[in-house]
């Protein structure tokens, strides 16, 4: 799974991987990355060839690509 | 996703677990209770008699109750992780998440760890001493988080939280830079405990040093007691759970080592007392309210010294409800439990819970 994104509340994370999963994309529920944030909040890792922003609940707080090298790319970042 | 190495995965919490467990051991050695080495609730409960909130124990003879004393351990914790998140550009002043729920909740999570006599973490530290009493409430806090975890499940949330303000954020760190002058100066309207465990503390330097390293470690790796027992339910990730474990190991090696005792059994524990189903139901009680706010105690200070506002009035939450603990008699002694309407604190604690897990859920759809 090569994109992650990052919410700021659990039920925000939910939400996305159901739409995400209800779409077809492969796509599941995780702690942070601590690379990501010093929060302790839960994420969705998923598929795909592209980053699906039109699926992302509204309290979405930044979606990143993780490249070959494990470091992360940011693509979009919410509302703070 | 390339597979992390045992060591990227685990080492950072497995060295903080192992710290604050040395801290625990080194503390007690040092002058702090016995099995309370390290223990938010009851520091929390100390800063509240300091400032004459509750005076559990009068004694008319010295003037003082028996749990009062600025713990400098509280104040390391949360300029510790200040200064690192300051230093690593994660300082971001936060909140307006549902504060006053928070407050309540924080409330009931104190009651019910003085019902029992300590916060997740002193409970860890128990087990490792040897306190039978310990896991009855570990299976209590356990049945507490699974209780909690369902109403994530089933759409609970508090909200999301918004940028503030850099001066709100900084409000509760500079909160805890005065409790270090009050404490250092102890000026004579400051209550410091003259008999009991109050009186019992490691001596100050040490232990703002101590709690700082703490507060460092603990603020980057995230180590929390209850998001241990909660990721590995929820997303079977055991990262948390292993400093959770790392805690308990380093407290029973350290204890044989330094001679602070380590006997298995449920009666004469220090501090502690052997009423089974109190120990159970206070700590139901912290595992549900602390996964509704999303930590533990020590988590709620780490998030407190980042600038997490709804985690400081989380604490304040925490140093009200062990006022009321003490003042109407829900705290238990080192003996029984205590001489108020417990079982009433206790229960209506959990309806106020079950109300606040029900009206934060959101209408999920299918």
């Amino acid at each position: 799974m090569n994109f992650v994104a990052t919410f700021h509340t659990h039920l925000s994370a939910m939400l996305t991987c159901g739409s995400l999963q209800k779409a077809g994309v492969t796509a599941k529920l995780a702690p942070v990355p601590r690379v990501l944030s010093s929060s302790c909040g839960t994420c969705v890792f998923y598929g795909g060839a592209e980053p699906h922003l039109e699926t992302m609940d509204r309290d979405v707080e930044a979606v990143y690509r993780r490249e070959e090298t494990g470091d992360y790319t940011c693509l979009f970042r919410g509302e703070e | 996703m390339e597979k992390e190495s045992f060591f990227k995965r685990y080492g950072l919490l497995i060295l903080t677990g192992i710290v604050v467990g040395g801290a625990a051991v080194l503390l007690t050695k040092f002058g702090n209770p016995a099995n309370m080495g390290f223990c938010i609730a009851c520091f929390l409960r100390d800063i509240a008699g300091a400032l004459n909130f509750q005076r559990a124990g009068f004694d008319a003879e010295v003037g003082t109750g028996i749990v009062q004393y600025i713990r400098p351990e509280i104040i390391g914790l949360v300029l510790g992780a200040t200064l690192l998140a300051v230093i690593r550009k994660e300082f971001r002043p936060k909140g307006g998440s549902s504060p006053m729920v928070r407050f309540v909740i924080a409330v009931f999570v104190m009651i019910g760890a003085l019902v029992f006599l300590g916060c997740p973490l002193r409970m860890v530290i128990r087990i490792g001493g040897g306190d039978l009493n310990a896991v009855v409430g570990l299976v209590g806090f356990v049945i507490g988080i699974l209780i909690g975890i369902v109403f994530l499940k089933r759409g609970f949330s508090l909200k999301r939280a918004y940028r503030q303000s850099m001066a709100e954020g900084l409000a509760f760190p500079a909160l805890m830079a005065a409790l270090l002058v009050l404490v250092a100066v102890a000026p004579s309207f400051i209550i410091f405990s003259k008999s009991g465990p109050g009186s019992q503390h490691a001596p100050l330097l040490l232990a703002l040093i101590v709690a700082a390293v703490v507060g460092v470690l603990a603020q980057r790796s995230r180590l929390c007691m209850v998001g241990g027992i909660r990721d590995a339910v929820l997303f079977k990730d055991f990262r948390l759970i292993s400093a959770f474990l790392a805690i308990i190991v380093t407290v029973m090696v350290g204890n044989l080592l330094v001679g602070n005792g380590l006997t298995f059994s449920f009666l004469e524990q220090p501090v502690a007392h052997n009423e089974a189903l109190w120990n159970l139901l206070g700590m139901v009680l912290v595992g549900w309210g602390s996964v509704l706010l999303g930590g533990c105690p020590l988590r709620q200070l780490i998030l407190a010294g980042e600038g997490n506002t709804d985690s400081a009035v989380t604490v304040t939450g925490f140093i009200v409800g062990a006022a009321v603990a003490h003042n109407f008699g829900l705290a238990s002694s080192a003996t029984d439990i205590g001489t108020g309407p417990v079982a009433l604190a206790v229960i209506g604690g959990f309806v106020v819970l079950a109300v606040i897990s029900v009206a934060n859920m959101a209408k999920m759809e299918g």
